[in-house]
């Protein structure tokens, strides 16, 4: 029951009806524009009878006249607010590209299409109903005269009759604008929210960003509790042996002084590039930006011996990811085995961007199971585009296998596995 | 006196924790070393009592130092595990490779010297709550199976668990009412059943079987 009247009394109702009203308004320029042609179409064809087309003609040129202003991209963030705040929506933001993008442009179009016809339409209810309610309720206590008279007609109605319509209609009235009002909250996120590619570049957006904080999180981690790890043990030490060896503890406070400025300045660099905008500021490298990484790598002493087959249809975020994946194994291979030769093999195959890297192992190989936090950020990486990987050492050279599909697809897993690539996982013990 | 031999690659650590076991009487450290591969021979040469080891070096890593020590020395120094944080996979690993127990870095010197007594002097572990949480983490089917495969009788269960809370085997044979004696051959069946190795191959499948629970 209480749900039956909530329309008749909610906020949200009468401030959906102001949006429908609003199409009305918008309609009745419309409408003078329409009414101006019709009239000079007939003078020029001296009242000939219509025909099928000339219908379809009229309604392609309502269609382009009313929404030709929609093609504006302000006007789409007029409708997203008008949307917003009087339908009661929330729409999710859109990025300026997307708002500029001509699918958004024809979806305003719809939209606009929808307010001014079906809502402008049933904001005629209110500009006709009202007047007609009005005049239903005074006909019982009104004379004979203009107040009996509708429009020039005499209404047969008993008055009682008269009454109990005007009563019946205006709740009408309030329901049928909280039901299209609904309909127009429904549809406005398909039609303002911002596309599914709007939507995916967002998300990989907001995934880049994301890696490279939680990066720097690990980082930040790490280095702190290592330098607070540090001082406290050495503080420890020093009280103990304050009286009978102050020799050492002066230079336990000294390691200390050291240890925390050096954490202090980490601290400091870490939270400056927490705080710049990583996205805005850094142009985004891809595998078309290789050559200058191994000229790079070059002048750091890592001989780079590259094979790099055809990538032309890589997806950008792909190529952007596996580009860092590339430079993450070079740091990788020259952290661990010094400055040695590096093999770099990539490809497509089968849909998948394969990459091989492999170095001699040296005798500082990364020993350790799961690898450092290069292979941690190759992991990651890898895990999120939905491909796999594999590290290990085998013959006296390390390598690092990646498989990342080009293409996404529900692939069967248990085709997975026999290219000895593991499943996000690193094989390293 | 118990001999101390201490495996970590940052020096500062070492120093401060040489510092802290010399000045304990009872204590001395005989030897450092910066990495897992230095280890074996100074374990051979210097017949350490407890070799504290950190999990993360370079080169060679103290999981991979502690089963080389474990599996080529006969007699093995305790194996005292320390480390930087405490939800490290690789100390678990550690552990598993046979290490006696687990040291944060950042432990209070007595802690310290209390760990390494424990360690050193009696056949009790130290598994402090992090390591259970993370046993628990590791529980599979795989270790539950083994565990009901292995039939304990229910003395046999009892001092499985008191040897998962880090009791030596005069501790349980207190609480139990029984001969050390007694207590030693219940400890030895349970590892036969369980086919650990040792008593912290043993505890560790306590506590990924769910035969215990971390608390």
């Amino acid at each position: 029951m209480r749900s039956v009247v909530r329309p008749l009394v909610s906020v949200t109702t009468y401030r959906r009806w102001t949006f429908l009203l609003g199409g009305t308004a918008l309609l009745v320029p419309y409408a003078l524009i329409y009414a101006g042609l019709l009239q000079i179409l007939g003078d020029v064809r001296h009242g000939a009878t219509r025909d099928l087309l000339d219908a379809a003609l009229m309604l392609a040129g309502f269609v382009a006249i009313s929404s030709a202003v929609a093609f504006v991209p302000a006007v789409r963030i007029l409708c997203r607010t008008a949307a917003e705040t009087l339908l009661g929506v929330r729409l999710p933001e859109e990025t300026p590209e997307g708002l500029r993008s001509w699918r958004s442009r024809r979806r305003t179009a719809a939209w606009w299409l929808l307010h001014i016809g079906v809502g402008g339409g049933t904001g005629f209810a209110v500009v006709v109903g009202l007047p007609m309610i009005l005049f239903l309720l005074q006909r019982p206590f009104a004379g004979p005269g203009p107040g009996r008279r509708f429009l020039g007609q005499d209404l047969s109605l008993p008055p009682v009759w008269s009454v109990l319509l005007a009563l019946a209609a205006l709740p009408a009235i309030i329901y049928l604008g909280a039901g299209v009002g609904a309909l127009f909250a429904r549809v406005a996120p398909l039609l303002l929210g911002p596309s599914p590619a709007d939507r995916l570049a967002r998300l990989e957006r907001q995934t880049e960003l994301l890696l490279e904080r939680n990066r720097l999180a690990r980082e930040l981690h790490d280095s702190v509790g290592h330098a607070l790890t540090v001082t406290t043990l050495q503080a420890g030490a020093a009280v103990r042996l304050l009286d009978t060896d102050p020799e050492f503890a002066r230079r336990a406070l000294t390691a200390i002084e050291e240890t925390g400025r050096t954490a202090l300045e980490d601290l400091d660099h870490v939270l400056g590039l927490l705080r710049e905008d990583v996205s805005a500021k850094t142009p985004q490298r891809t595998l078309a930006d290789l050559g200058g990484l191994f000229e790079q790598t070059r002048s750091a002493g890592v001989e780079v011996d590259a094979e790099i087959g055809d990538l032309g249809a890589i997806p950008p975020v792909v190529s952007r990811e596996a580009y860092r994946i590339v430079q993450e194994g070079l740091t990788n291979a020259l952290r661990h085995a010094g400055k040695v030769r590096v093999t770099v093999r990539l490809g497509v195959r089968a849909s998948r961007l394969e990459l091989e890297m492999t170095n001699p192992a040296g005798e500082t190989a990364p020993a350790r199971a799961g690898g450092g936090r290069g292979l941690r950020g190759i992991r990651e990486r890898v895990t999120i585009l939905g491909g796999r990987m594999s590290a290990g050492a085998g013959d006296g050279r390390w390598r690092v296998l990646v498989a990342i599909p080009v293409v996404w697809s529900a692939e069967d897993p248990s085709s997975a596995g026999d290219d000895g690539i593991e499943q996000g996982s690193v094989k390293a013990r | 006196m118990t001999d101390v031999l201490i495996v970590d690659d940052e020096p500062l650590i070492r120093t401060g924790l040489r510092a802290i076991v010399d000045a304990e009487p009872g204590f001395a450290v005989v030897g450092e070393a910066a990495d897992g591969a230095e280890v074996l021979p100074l374990v051979r040469s210097l017949r350490p009592d407890v070799v504290m080891m950190d999990v993360r070096m370079p080169a060679v890593d103290g999981i991979q130092a502690t089963r080389s020590i474990l599996a080529g020395i006969p007699e093995p120094p305790r194996i005292l595990v320390i480390t930087t944080f405490e939800n490290d996979d690789y100390v678990y690993e550690a552990l598993r490779a046979g290490a006696s127990g687990f040291l944060l870095k950042r432990a209070r010197p007595e802690e310290i010297i209390q760990a390494l007594r424990t360690v050193a002097h009696s056949d009790s572990l130290l598994f402090p709550a992090a390591i259970r949480g993370l046993a628990a983490r590791h529980a599979g089917g795989r270790e539950a199976e083994r565990m009901r495969q292995a039939r304990l009788t229910e003395r046999e269960g009892e001092v499985l668990e008191l040897m998962a809370k880090g009791r030596s085997n005069a501790e349980i044979a207190g609480e139990l009412v029984v001969s050390v004696e007694t207590v030693k051959t219940h400890v030895g069946n349970v590892l036969a059943k369980l086919q650990a190795r040792d008593r912290t191959q043993a505890v560790i499948a306590a506590y990924e079987s769910g035969f215990v629970s971390p608390s």
